[in-house]
């Protein structure tokens, strides 16, 4: 149950933060120099002036920078959550593209107006189906009242959770004037394989900033990422280990509860090997359904965890309980219990195969 | 013979002290032969039997089972003759308790690779045999002390063995149920020409067999 919860839980997150640097890739990020970026985002750090952009395009190598303005929201009420819920972005109208890409909208929706007074955003699926959100309703953020009038239609963890609006509007909502900040801008370099040599010419050029490009976002997050899966491999080694302790203990206790009848067994002709086999595979049996009990409370566990950090409905988990925890996780995790079974079992399988049986019959009277 | 001995001797080893258990006993069992083997406790009575039974290996001196010297035979070779030549009936009875009255029956029959036809076939005419026949289906927490040694004694018979080995049978009984399983596990054994070697404290028992031996201190003497 812990493996479960403690690999399900890291893994998907791992696979969020992995996924997020899907966006952007081939493209440089600039952001102000002190962000954190994570991926592809920053998630903290400075501003920077939106006029820099127009700086930026001039310089060698660029073939156009696309401002943004990115936040992560912790819900769409006021209560405090642990984890980011929603990332709002701002966006200049005509290049919506840049982040989503062609991924559809669902029926009947469309990208908000580049009026900002129209005060529109289009909304990820996941987000639209936690708050009951559909084509006209709105959304308070801030003290605005925005519009939804387009529902992503995709899988993606991030784009999922996003709402996306005019770069105008997000500076509105954000710096609660349409003053010119932005906190990223998206660089696309003339030529491929030319981001190394435009990261120098921005960071030569203009100072403040740190031009990034996917391999060094990466190679920014690589080792935290590296952390979370030695440190979820530890867990669930020393998780196993534990385990298999655990089934050794049952199963010695089973079998040495039942030395008269493994005695009865041998003294009525029952062979060793056919002992051994009968203990292995009550062991197998209790790793079989232990695995299966285990499989089912972590990933409810894990769905209750995912709720509670989210303030997402658990009901929406169960729809895409696969997502959370992915089959290819629970067969793996089945296979291994029904090996540390195996294993465990072995001991107490040569206990009852070698028990004495005049001994064993003679100390039960 | 079914049984015979020969110098038959086991001796444990508790610290620096030796015990001799069962001394050079020399005794001989016929084909339907019913035998009662009567010491007091501690005389060495179980360690005889599970000598024949081929559960331990004596110190010295040989079994032999069908004239053949199980000295000379390993592990396996001795499981094989357990199963197909001896039935063991226990003073505790060792019923398997998961498995039902019908189940025990079919127990040996399953070890020595019965179809499960005849296994189901032999095992409900053995226990209509000792009047279970309405206990099919009962586990053994379910059963009396009684109906616990009857099914116990179909199992010894569910592989028609040539030798039945009892210890202490009546042991848990009382003594009116004790006399209906020694003469029911007598008639049984007569009726099948099967031998058998009661191991019992009980001097009642003597009436029912035909050769009774007395043990002390490991050694037998014939009445």
């Amino acid at each position: 149950m812990f493996i479960v919860t403690i690999g399900a839980t890291t893994s998907r997150y791992t696979t969020i933060i992995r996924e997020m640097n899907i966006f952007f890739s081939g493209d440089i990020v600039v952001v102000a120099q002190g962000s954190i970026v994570v991926q592809a985002f920053p998630i903290s750090g400075g501003n920077l002036p939106e006029d820099m952009v127009d700086e930026v395009k001039r310089i060698e190598g660029v073939r156009t920078a696309v401002p943004m303005l990115v936040f992560f929201g912790y819900g769409l009420e006021d209560a405090i959550q642990l984890v980011p819920t929603n990332i709002s972005i701002g966006i200049p109208p005509e290049r919506w593209e840049i982040l989503a890409g062609s991924t559809p909208l669902k029926p009947d929706g469309r990208w908000p107006s580049a009026n900002s007074s129209a005060k529109e955003v289009t909304v990820g699926p996941s987000l639209a189906d936690q708050h009951n959100l559909a084509l006209g309703s709105t959304i308070r953020i801030k003290n605005y009242n925005l519009t939804i009038v387009g529902i992503l239609d995709t899988p993606s963890t991030t784009l999922a959770r996003v709402i996306i609006m005019p770069l105008r509007l997000a500076q509105c909502v954000y710096f609660l004037t349409d003053s010119p900040w932005i906190n990223m801008m998206v660089v696309e370099p003339e030529e491929e394989n030319m981001e190394k040599e435009v990261v120098e010419n921005i960071e030569a050029n203009i100072t403040g900033v740190k031009a990034l490009t996917a391999d060094e976002r990466n190679e920014i997050i690589a080792p935290l990422l590296s952390d979370i899966e030695t440190w979820n491999l530890g867990m669930r080694g020393m998780l196993f280990f534990l385990s298999m302790i655990l089934v050794t203990t049952v199963a010695i206790m089973n079998v040495s509860e039942r030395r008269r009848d493994f005695a009865t067994l041998g003294a009525l002709g029952a062979s060793r090997k056919s002992i051994f086999r009968m203990v292995i595979t009550e062991t197998i049996l209790i790793g079989l359904f232990g695995g299966l009990f285990g499989i089912l409370a972590g990933t409810i566990a894990t769905l209750f965890l995912a709720s509670i950090y989210t303030r997402i409905p658990l009901t929406l988990f169960f729809q895409g309980l696969f997502g959370v925890v992915s089959p290819i996780f629970m067969v793996e995790i089945l296979a291994s219990t029904l090996i540390v079974s195996c294993v465990a079992g072995i001991i107490p399988a040569i206990s009852a195969m070698n028990a004495n049986i005049s001994e064993v019959l003679r100390s039960e009277y | 013979m079914i049984v015979r001995t020969l110098e038959l001797t086991r001796i444990y080893r508790l610290g620096s002290s030796c015990i001799r258990a069962v001394n050079k006993v020399n005794l001989e069992v016929d084909k339907a032969n019913l035998v009662t083997i009567v010491g007091p406790s501690g005389s060495g009575k179980t360690t005889l039997l599970n000598l024949i039974g081929l559960n331990d290996q004596p110190t010295f001196g040989k079994v032999f089972i069908n004239e053949e010297d199980t000295s000379l035979l390993a592990e396996e070779e001795r499981r094989k003759i357990r199963l197909q030549n001896i039935g063991f009936v226990f003073q505790t009875f060792n019923l398997l308790p998961t498995l039902t009255a019908l189940e025990n029956v079919e127990l040996p029959m399953a070890l020595a690779s019965v179809s499960q036809e005849a296994q189901r076939r032999r095992a409900v005419q053995l226990l209509e045999t000792v009047e279970l026949a309405s206990r099919l289906q009962h586990r053994p927490k379910e059963l009396s002390t009684g109906e616990m040694q009857r099914v116990a004694i179909a199992r010894a018979l569910a592989n028609s063995p040539p030798l039945i080995l009892a210890d202490e049978p009546t042991g848990e009984l009382d003594s009116g149920t004790g006399s209906e399983i020694i003469k029911l596990l007598f008639d049984l054994c007569r009726k099948q020409k099967t031998a058998v070697i009661v191991a019992t404290h009980d001097e009642k028992m003597l009436e029912f067999a035909d050769i009774t031996y007395r043990i002390h201190d490991g050694s037998i003497i014939q009445d």
